[in-house]
């Protein structure tokens, strides 16, 4: 790994670790391998938002070219979050791509994908199928992504209503997931979801 | 909507013991930030933020087609930056061939009495005409006459009366011109 890549990891990693995000358990920071060039994060889901109370891991790889090009960074906890493609984790912001610039360190830019959590920006979507469902059914938008917190992140609000649901699918044979796609996707109607499941 | 909880959260650093801390900012201040390593071969944008060259020229390498500041995302150009030299300037730094030399600080000459172009006078002609406030220039070159600048070539020398002489002439001839000036 470049030199400067490591060097400067190592010095932001110190850095993160006395800010005082960390301290307020806002944020986190920990190392993958021994030579620096794979991180995992951490963000706390923002106040206020179907987030609230979940923990969402990060992984981050830091490319040779560092600080030069942005890290790569994507969801390993799956969300349900207009700029973040719900199936890999691929996060739409434009730090991490053409305006990314070289004076951003991991510390902001964790922290800038915890904003992107409290404003989702659904005319630059990365998941279509959830930035639609968040400009047309707000309240059912809502609801799915506490939910998803709920099963994924450890959210404190299970949505009881949207459980039975994905139970009925899990009872004819599909995989969980799976099924909680199929249903999220349809509005949580279950003929539709179904339908889609076994075409 | 990033950037305002970024701004935030760097507007209130982490407390600490306060000597140590106060320190660290001061070193801080002088990173780059791109490297964030003590900045080596120092320069600075129009908008005010350091790097060292290499780091900054790298950066401008790795996106020719948008040039911006890696902190505020000014507009920035390799024209546009100023190299910072300290004190002890001579430390040699190990060459990297890839790293073109830093841009050249520019040096302005600071405001003086300019050459009147077009007269061609010789060198060591001490008389000079301010050609930015003609024809005043001229007056406070004539009030200034008698009192030879110390470049001037002594008192009582052939040189010195030539000069005069030459500064006699050539005071009429300004004059003159002046007049010119006024009834043509
Ligand atoms: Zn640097
Ligand atoms: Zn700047």
């Amino acid at each position: 790994m470049a030199n400067i890549a490591a060097k400067r990891i190592k010095r932001e990693f110190k850095e993160v670790m006395k800010s005082e995000e960390v301290a307020g358990g806002d944020i986190k920071l920990e190392l993958v391998n021994d030579c620096w060039t794979e991180l995992q994060g951490e963000i706390a889901g923002p106040p206020d938002t179907p987030y609230e109370g979940g923990t969402f891991l990060l992984e981050i790889k830091v490319p040779e070219t560092y600080p030069f090009n942005p890290p790569k960074i994507r969801f390993m906890t799956k969300i349900w979050h207009p700029n973040v493609s719900s199936a890999t984790g691929a996060i739409c912001l434009d730090i991490l791509k053409d305006q990314w610039a070289a004076a951003l360190t991991l510390r902001t830019v964790l922290l800038s994908i915890q904003a992107l959590l409290s404003a989702a920006e659904p005319n630059d979507p990365q998941d279509a199928v959830v930035a639609k469902q968040y400009r047309e059914n707000p309240q059912l938008f809502n609801m799915t992504a506490r939910h998803w917190t709920n099963i994924y992140a450890g959210g404190p609000t299970s949505v009881w209503e949207f459980n039975q649901k994905v139970q009925r699918l899990l009872d004819m044979g599909i995989d969980e997931h799976q099924a909680r796609v199929a249903l999220s996707t349809y509005d949580w109607e279950l003929e539709r979801a179904t339908e889609q499941l076994f075409c | 909507m990033a950037e305002t909880s970024e701004a935030k959260a760097s507007a209130s650093a982490p407390g600490g013991d306060a000597g140590g801390e106060e320190e660290k900012r001061d070193e801080r201040m002088l990173e780059c930030n791109i490297c964030l390593d003590t900045a080596r071969d120092a320069v600075v944008s129009m908008c005010g933020h350091l790097f060292c060259w290499p780091c900054l020229h790298q950066w401008l390498e790795t996106r020719p087609s948008r040039q911006v500041c890696p902190v505020c995302k000014a507009a920035i150009s390799r024209e546009k930056v100023i190299p910072l030299y300290g004190r002890g300037n001579t430390k040699q730094e190990d060459p990297r061939n890839k790293v073109p030399p830093r841009p050249a600080g520019q040096r302005t000459e600071p405001e003086s009495n300019s050459g009147f172009p077009g007269f061609g006078f010789g060198e060591g002609f001490h008389m000079s005409f301010g050609i930015g406030a003609f024809p005043f220039g001229v007056f406070t070159s004539t009030f200034n006459f008698g009192d030879p600048r110390p470049s001037a070539a002594p008192r009582g020398t052939a040189q010195y009366e030539e000069e005069q002489f030459l500064s006699k002439i050539f005071l009429w001839v300004a004059i003159l011109f002046v007049l010119w000036l006024i009834f043509a």
